[in-house]
Order: C-alpha cells, then sequence, then structure tokens
C-alpha cells in the first residue's frame, strides 16, 4: 500500500495580483520519483516553493504527511523536506564539509553539539554521493556536477521524507545529467524535481506533472503525459514521439518548428516575466 | 590554506593571550620594566607604588583593552557572517557616528554630570544610529543584505554631519573633549567600565554560539538557510540588535576604535575556517590581543603622551582595507 508523503489540493499563489499558480492538485507516494515541467514562466520553480514553504502565503491545502504545511515551524518543514535548488554560490571560501553539515541545521537545538553519530553520518552521506576525499576542498572550486553532489549529500544528512530538486541538471554535461539522476533515484527517497529535458524526465521518473500558465495540464506516467499533441499544444513546437531504444522510454524530438494547431495563449508570457521578477 | 584543528588553535589562541598580557603588563611611562612585574606576580613588588601601577593602572587597561577587542572582533565577523560580506564592520552601520552624536549632545548637560552622561548618551545614540539602520531595511522587506550596508553608511553620515555642525558651535572645551574621546582611548579603563563592557561581552558571545548553526546556514544563501528552517529576518535582526548593543557599549567607555571588526575576522577566517563558533572564539581572542598591543604602541611610541588609539587602529585599518580590495 502506498503512503501519500505529500498532497496539493486547490493550490494557488498570486503576486502582486497577478495568479502565478491556479488551482493545482496533486500528491507524491512515498518511493515516487515525480518530475514537473512545462515551459519557462509556466510556474514550475514557484509551485516547488510553494511546497517546500518558501511561499507560505498560497491559498489552498499543501500537507507534508498528513500535517498542513502553513500549521507546521519552518524547522519542523526541513526536518520532513529537504531542498536542492538551482543556483548556489559561497561568497565565502566554504568547504564540500562544511555544506554538508548544515544538513544537521534542522534537528538540533540551540544547546544540542555535534556528536560522533553526527560526524558518521556526515562522512556517510559524503561517502554516499563519492565526494569524501573532497570533503574540505572549496565548494566554489568544485564542477558543476560536484556542487550538486554536495548538495545532495547535505539532503541526505538533513533525513528528510521528500527531497525537491530544482533544475538538478542546468549547467551539466550530458554525463553527469545522468550521474545526478541515477545518484537521486538510488537514494531511495521520495523524489520531487523540476526539468527541462522531458527525455531525462521520461527516462527517470515514475510520474510527470505538467503544468502551463499556472496550471496543471496533466498528472500520469510518463507514456501517458508524453504525447504528440499535448506536447506540441503546451512546449508550441510541433515534436515527435517514439521510444528510447536503450530504455523502452519515451523519447520526444521536438522538430523546431512552431506549432501551428491550438497554442497556449500569451498569458503564458506575461506569467513568466513576472515569474522570473518574483525569483530576482 | 590548512586550517588548524579546534584543539591546537585553541591551545595557540590561549598560549597567545596570556603571553600578551603578561609581555604588555611590562610597558608603559612608568619605569616599571618586564622584571620589576614578573616580580610582582611571582612573589611582591620591590616598591608599593609598582603594586598600585600594576594592579590598579595596567591591568585594568589591558583587561579593557583585552574585553574592547574581542567585543569589536566578535560583533565585526558576526555583521560579516550575517550579511554574507567580508568587508562589513561595526563602524559600516552608523554605530560609531551616533556614539558620536550622543556624547555631543551630552556637552549641553551641566558639567558635573558630564562625565557619567557622556558614556550613556554614546550608548544610546549608537542604538538609535541602528534602529534607524534596521527600520529602513524592514521596511525595504530586506530585498538585498547590501541594502543594510549603504543605509548605514547613509546614517553614518547623516550623524556625523549632525555632529560636526554641533560641535563647530558649541563651546570649545567640552568640543575638544568630545573630539577626544571620538578618537579612541583605553584611559577610562576603572571597574565601571569593565562591569558594563564584562557582561555585555560574555552575553553577547554565548548567545550568538548558541545561534551558530542557523548562522552558518546563512553563510551559502538566505534560499538555502530558509529551507534548513531559519528563520532568516529574525535571526539577521538578532544578530544586528546584539552587534549594536556589544560596539555601543564599547563605544561609549572607549570612544571611536575602527576597523578591528573588519580585519580581525578577515584575518583568523583563514586559519580557522568560516564556522560560526570556531570563528567566533578565535576571533575574539586574537581581536582582543590585538588591541593590547595597540594600545601598548599608543602609550609608549611618543614620550610625554598618549596616541589615540583609534587613529592607531584607523591607520593599520584602512590599509589593510585596501589591501583586500587589491587582492578582490
Amino acid at each position: 500500500m502506498s503512503h501519500t508523503v505529500l498532497q496539493a489540493k486547490n493550490i494557488s499563489w498570486t503576486v502582486e495580483q497577478l495568479t502565478i499558480i491556479q488551482n493545482i492538485d496533486f500528491s507524491i507516494n512515498a518511493g515516487e520519483t515525480v518530475a514537473i515541467v512545462g515551459p519557462n514562466g509556466a510556474g514550475k520553480t514557484s509551485l516547488l516553493k510553494c511546497l517546500y514553504g518558501e511561499h507560505r502565503d498560497y491559498s489552498g491545502q499543501i500537507s507534508i504527511k498528513g500535517k498542513s504545511l502553513q500549521q507546521i515551524s519552518p524547522k519542523q518543514v526541513a526536518k520532513k523536506i529537504a531542498v536542492v535548488s538551482q543556483h548556489a554560490e559561497s561568497v565565502f571560501n566554504l568547504s564540500a564539509l562544511d555544506i554538508v553539515s548544515m544538513g544537521l541545521i534542522p534537528h538540533k537545538g540551540l544547546f544540542d553539539t555535534t556528536t560522533t553519530a553526527d560526524h558518521i553520518k556526515i562522512d556517510q552521506a559524503l561517502n554516499k554521493v563519492d565526494l569524501f576525499n573532497k570533503k574540505n576542498q572549496s565548494f566554489n572550486t568544485l564542477s558543476g556536477g560536484e556542487q550538486q553532489r554536495v548538495l545532495i549529500a547535505r539532503a541526505i544528512v538533513q533525513s528528510p521524507d521528500l527531497l525537491i530538486m530544482d533544475e538538478p541538471t542546468n549547467h551539466l554535461d550530458i554525463y553527469y545529467q545522468h550521474q545526478i539522476l541515477q545518484l537521486a533515484k538510488k537514494l531511495k527517497i521520495t523524489l520531487l524535481l523540476t526539468i527541462h529535458d522531458l527525455n531525462l524526465a521520461a527516462q527517470y521518473c515514475d510520474r510527470i506533472v505538467l503544468i502551463a500558465d499556472g496550471r496543471l495540464y496533466a498528472d500520469d506516467i510518463p507514456t501517458v503525459v508524453f504525447n504528440e499533441k499535448l506536447l506540441s499544444k503546451i512546449f508550441k513546437l510541433d515534436c515527435h514521439v517514439d521510444k528510447n531504444p536503450f530504455t523502452q522510454a519515451p523519447r520526444i524530438t521536438f522538430s523546431g518548428n512552431t506549432f501551428s494547431g491550438d497554442s497556449t495563449n500569451k498569458q503564458a508570457i506575461n506569467i513568466g516575466h513576472v515569474e522570473s521578477m518574483s525569483n530576482d | 590554506m590548512t586550517k588548524l584543528s579546534t584543539k591546537s588553535t585553541l591551545v595557540i589562541l590561549f598560549s597567545l593571550v596570556i603571553l600578551t598580557m603578561l609581555l604588555s603588563m611590562g610597558f608603559g611611562v612608568a619605569e616599571l620594566g618586564h622584571d620589576a612585574v614578573w616580580q610582582c606576580i611571582h612573589s611582591s613588588c620591590e616598591k608599593p607604588i609598582y603594586d598600585t601601577i600594576l594592579w590598579q593602572i595596567r591591568f585594568p587597561r589591558i583587561l579593557l583593552g583585552f574585553l574592547a577587542g574581542f567585543g569589536l572582533a566578535v560583533a565585526g565577523a558576526l555583521m560579516q557572517n550575517v550579511t554574507r560580506n567580508p568587508l562589513a564592520d561595526p563602524y559600516l552601520f552608523g554605530i560609531i557616528a551616533g556614539a558620536g552624536l550622543g556624547a555631543t549632545l551630552s556637552t549641553f548637560l551641566p558639567a558635573n554630570l558630564q562625565f557619567f552622561s557622556l558614556p550613556l548618551a554614546a550608548f544610546f545614540g549608537a542604538l538609535f544610529a541602528v534602529f534607524i539602520v534596521i527600520v529602513v531595511v524592514v521596511r525595504n522587506n530586506w530585498r538585498k543584505t547590501e541594502h543594510l550596508l549603504l543605509a548605514g553608511v547613509a546614517v553614518n553620515f547623516l550623524f556625523s554631519s549632525a555632529t560636526s555642525f554641533i560641535l563647530y558651535m558649541g563651546d570649545a572645551f567640552s568640543s575638544n573633549r568630545v573630539i577626544f574621546w571620538l578618537m579612541g582611548s583605553l584611559a577610562r579603563a576603572d571597574q565601571t567600565a569593565l562591569m558594563w563592557i564584562f557582561p555585555v561581552v560574555l552575553i553577547v558571545t554565548i548567545a550568538a554560539l548558541l545561534l551558530g548553526r542557523q548562522l552558518d546556514a546563512l553563510l551559502l544563501s538566505d534560499d538555502s538557510a530558509r529551507t534548513l528552517g531559519v528563520h532568516v529576518e529574525k535571526l539577521r535582526i538578532t544578530v544586528l540588535v546584539l552587534c549594536a548593543a556589544l560596539t555601543a557599549v564599547i563605544v561609549s567607555f572607549c570612544g571611536g576604535i575602527g576597523f578591528v571588526g573588519l580585519m580581525i575576522p578577515h584575518i583568523v577566517r583563514r586559519f580557522v575556517g568560516l564556522t560560526t563558533a570556531r570563528l567566533l572564539i578565535a576571533t575574539g581572542l586574537v581581536g582582543g590581543c590585538f588591541l593590547i598591543w595597540v594600545d601598548v604602541l599608543a602609550r609608549t611610541s611618543l614620550s610625554g603622551q598618549e596616541i589615540p588609539i583609534g587613529v592607531i587602529t584607523s591607520a593599520i585599518g584602512s590599509i589593510f582595507f585596501l589591501l583586500i580590495m587589491r587582492k578582490m
């Protein structure tokens, strides 16, 4: 029997009288890997920020393991949800170890010290992401893929019920894109991520949540969501879907020609502009 | 650079503190050299006057120098971590200018009250300056930590201009007293100063150590800290208020001593790393030793007169600042 880890009911989020997310419903079950996909400005990052409590002024109901997100403290949220965000650059010369150790923060009170068990936990997390030998290296001097792995190790130390990753494969080459997603899957943790590469989403995710102009268009397994008609409509490009010969997952190819059928309205572009402003 | 272990850092720093205190007691205008000091500590003083000089003049001054240096360095380290700006310093938040205006306004009080009212007025002036800075950035929703620094610089100039105007228009004797006080000095070292500064330094340091983990979370980014359950705005205000209280109490007794909070954390961070708890302890101890030696320099470099300590720290600090900027 599957247990619901996160449930979002009728979520809307408005900023300066512009609706960024409208009436979104979906849930994630324990052990699932779910991708939120959609064009730029669809509201993916805003939705994620509502889900991990960064935006607390949404309407609707979000619950994590049955507890309403708005009724628990940010510290309680951090014990249940870990986030690997898009950009991480340290002004100071933080080491990989400094950053991984931050995963302990939600679990420690003012008077708690770092125990031997904590040190073991940190070392194990660094080993899991294969960065133990680089633990004292400056975070800023690590490659993009290694920085992502450091943040994943921090999330491992955080021991959450749900790991949220915002565009984890951005700026990574094809090798690291697969490496990061394989690593995340190997953790056997409930995973929610936003991703632009639909083929990666098809290959690694159990379920796809497709959103555009702040609304939910589909929520199902990759073979159902990734159909030519829907993708052409959402991404406004002609597309072809067949099977990846290695994995048998859907393989999506866009022609580059603008889709001539029923395109999404211009509101998506306007909303996208506002969302990028709110992310500044 | 290789970071030192916690144990070796503590051993080195506590040795440095003890050595600094012992050696610095042998410097001063009076002819009481290291041998005589050692004899006083080891057995008893050769002359009764040595006992008075050592324990009632030099030692309180060394203790005040240590506490002031410790406090200013800790405030600087906290400001730098909380704003993620390695060039942040309590000076940049208008604290000294606020204290200066408070001290200047105290010159309007009757002469017999001025000795007591100057530190008190300086304290409230410093707190008022920080209050304005915090109100401005809170109203601005903390959009950027740079705004905090810019608001501080603006308040600094505003208060400095008000001080200059009052001093220009005021009575020459009172103005001179305030100007000398603004240049910084440890000459006010007495039990009252120590009794005020010690508890504040202790309480702020303990509070900052307890908040250490949350401050560590801020080092990467505000968003990252929030995902770790840290209430960023509340933490930032708490730390600013702690720094304001700490700096204000030091400035009210010692006057304007700048750049300690900028230089010391910057140097110490290279050796002990960024973790708040380690950084605060090491920064405080090094800052304390630094100010003791600067005071020795202030007392002994010119015969027959004392150089204001703030003049020396500002000279060293501004050169240091320029060197950092060159490397950035």
